[in-house]
C-alpha cells in the first residue's frame, strides 16, 4: 500500500494538480483573510476557513484530486498493472485516498502561517482553530470519497468531476431551501467546528459518510472485475 | 490471459499458479507472475527508471535489494540510456521493454507477454525476440502472439485456441508435421510447348498437378501432388527432362505453422 501512497502523492506534484490544489486554496483563503481580517479587523482564524471564497473554490478542487485516480488508469489501461500485482482493490483504494489525505493535510498546515500573522494582532482561539482544522479535514474528505467513487464508475474524469462539482454544489444549497435536509447538511455539521463544537453525532456522519464511499468504490471495482 | 493474471474474475474453473488458486489466495499467486498487458499501459508521468522501481515496490521487492535489482533490470533490457527520461517520450520499442522490465522485476517465475512484438519495426521485433529467448532459459514463458512464425521461432509449445477450446497442444515442429503431406513437392518450370498438362496423364505417380502462379519470367510454379507415400522428385527430374520441360527449381514443399494453424481451426468448424 506504501508504495501506491507514495506514487500517488508524487503525481499529485509531478502533474500541476498538487500545486493548483494548494495554490488555488490559498488564494481564496487569502481573499477571506484580507476581508475578515483587513475589513472588519477580525482576528478568528475560523472565520476565514467557514467563508464563501474558500467554499466556493473547493467545489472546484476537490473533484480535481479525484477525478483522474480511477478514470485515468482505467482510460490508459494502467489499471491492468495494478490489479495484477500482488496488490489488494482494498489497499489500491485505501493508497489512492491516503495521498489526497495527503495533500489536504499539506494545504492545511499551510494555513497555519495566517495563524501566525493573526497571533501577532491578536489572541485566536487555539481550541476553536484545532476544532475548524478537525472539521474541515472531515468536511473535505467526505468530498473526496465522493469524488473517488464517481471516478471508479466512469472512464471519463470529466464527467467524474462534473458529477463531483455537481455533487457538491447540490449538497451545499438544496439544504438552504429545504429545512428537513438542513439538519443532512454537511456545510451546517462543518459550521458547529468552527464554532468550537465536536459533535460526535456530526463527526460519525462524516467519517460513516466517508467509509461509505470507500467501500463502494471497493465494490465497483471488485464487481468490475468479475463482469468485464 | 486476464484471468490467469487475476485481472478478471472466472466464472467457472479453477486456475492454480505454483500451487496457489487465483480466487482464494490472489495474493500468493499474483506475485508468481509478471504480466506484460496488451498496449504497453505505462504511467506517463513517471521516467523509465521510477517506472520499474514502482513496479517494484508494488511487486514488494525488498527495500535493502531493490535499488540493485532495478538497476540489473535496467541494465538487462537495454534501457540505460533512457532511464531518465519520462515514459511518454520514449518510442514504442523502448515502451514495450519498459512494459517487459515492469514484468521481470521482482523475480516472477512465470512471465506473462501479451502481443510483445507488436507494433515494432523489424530492428526491434528481431532484439525483443531475442530478450525472450534468453529469458526463457530461466523463466516459464506464456507468450500470445497472432503472429505466427515468431511462435514457431520462439516457442517450445504451443496451444492453438479456437473459441474458448484447446484445439492442440504440442511442439511447433510436431503441429508442423502433423498436417505436412511429405508428397508434395514445389516446382518452377520453363514450359514453352504447354506439356505440363499432359504430365498428369505420362507419370502415374502424380495425382494432382496444381499451378501457383505465372513468374514474369515466363516460367510457371507448380505444387506436384504424389499419390501414396513416395517421393517424386527423381521421377520427375527424369520425364521433365524428355518432355524439355526445364526445371528451374525443385524442392519439397513445406508447411509452416500458419498452415497447422489453418488446417486445425477449420477441422474444429466442420
Amino acid at each position: 500500500m506504501w508504495a501506491i501512497i507514495k506514487k500517488e502523492f508524487k503525481s499529485y506534484f509531478y502533474t500541476p494538480i498538487g500545486y493548483i490544489f494548494i495554490g488555488v486554496f490559498l488564494i481564496a483563503f487569502s481573499i477571506s483573510f484580507y476581508f475578515s481580517v483587513v475589513g472588519y479587523g477580525n482576528v478568528n482564524f475560523e472565520y476565514i476557513y467557514y467563508s464563501l471564497p474558500t467554499i466556493l473554490v473547493l467545489a472546484f478542487i476537490i473533484p480535481l484530486l479525484t477525478m483522474r485516480s480511477f478514470s485515468e488508469e482505467r482510460k490508459t489501461g494502467t489499471e491492468q498493472l495494478l490489479l495484477t500485482s500482488p496488490t489488494s482493490i482494498t489497499k489500491i483504494v485505501l493508497g489512492k485516498f491516503i495521498a489526497a489525505l495527503a495533500i489536504v493535510i499539506i494545504t492545511e498546515l499551510c494555513t497555519f502561517m495566517y495563524f501566525g500573522i493573526l497571533c501577532h494582532y491578536g489572541v485566536p482561539k487555539l481550541t476553536t482553530t484545532l476544532a475548524t482544522l478537525l472539521g474541515f479535514l472531515l468536511f473535505v474528505l467526505s468530498y473526496i470519497s465522493f469524488g473517488m467513487l464517481t471516478s471508479s464508475i466512469t472512464e471519463n474524469q470529466i464527467i467524474s468531476g462534473i458529477i463531483s462539482i455537481g455533487f457538491f454544489i447540490i449538497t451545499w444549497v438544496l439544504p438552504e431551501f429545504n429545512t428537513t435536509l438542513e439538519s443532512y447538511s454537511f456545510i451546517n455539521m462543518f459550521y458547529k467546528y468552527t464554532q468550537g463544537q465536536i459533535d460526535i453525532g456530526d463527526t460519525i456522519t462524516f467519517v460513516s459518510f466517508t467509509i461509505m464511499c470507500l467501500l463502494l468504490t471497493i465494490t465497483v471495482m471488485q464487481r468490475r472485475k468479475s463482469v468485464k | 490471459m486476464n484471468m490467469i493474471t487475476g485481472y478478471i474474475e472466472p466464472t467457472e474453473g479453477q486456475i492454480i499458479i505454483e500451487g496457489y488458486d487465483i480466487s482464494k489466495k490472489p495474493i500468493k499467486a499474483k506475485s508468481q507472475i509478471g504480466y506484460m498487458p496488451e498496449g504497453v499501459p505505462l504511467y506517463s508521468d513517471l521516467t523509465v527508471k521510477e517506472f520499474i522501481t514502482y513496479m517494484a515496490e508494488l511487486k514488494k521487492v525488498n527495500k535493502k535489494e531493490r535499488k540493485e535489482k532495478v538497476e540489473k533490470i535496467i541494465e538487462q533490457t537495454g534501457l540505460k540510456d533512457v532511464q531518465n527520461k519520462l515514459t511518454r517520450n520514449i518510442s514504442r520499442g523502448y515502451k514495450q521493454r519498459v512494459s517487459m522490465a515492469g514484468a521481470l522485476v521482482g523475480e516472477p517465475k512465470i512471465l506473462i507477454l501479451d502481443e510483445p512484438t507488436v507494433g515494432l519495426d523489424p530492428k526491434q521485433i528481431t532484439e525483443i525476440r531475442s530478450l525472450i529467448k534468453e529469458l526463457g532459459k530461466t523463466h516459464t514463458i506464456i507468450l500470445s502472439s497472432h503472429i505466427l512464425s515468431e511462435v514457431s521461432q520462439i516457442c517450445n509449445k504451443v496451444i492453438i485456441i479456437n473459441k474458448g477450446q484447446i484445439v492442440a497442444i504440442d511442439t511447433p515442429q510436431n503441429l508442423e508435421n502433423k498436417v505436412s503431406n511429405n508428397n508434395s513437392i514445389f516446382i518452377t518450370v520453363e514450359d514453352t510447348q504447354n506439356k505440363m498438362d499432359k504430365m498428369k496423364s505420362k507419370i502415374k505417380q502424380i495425382k494432382e498437378i496444381k499451378l501457383i502462379k505465372e513468374n514474369e519470367d515466363g516460367t510457371k510454379d507448380y505444387i506436384l501432388e504424389a499419390e501414396g507415400d513416395i517421393d517424386l522428385r527423381k521421377i520427375i527430374f527424369t520425364e521433365f527432362a524428355k518432355e524439355n520441360i526445364t526445371i528451374f527449381e525443385m524442392k519439397k514443399a513445406d508447411t509452416t505453422l500458419e498452415d497447422a494453424f489453418m488446417k486445425l481451426i477449420e477441422g474444429g468448424e466442420e
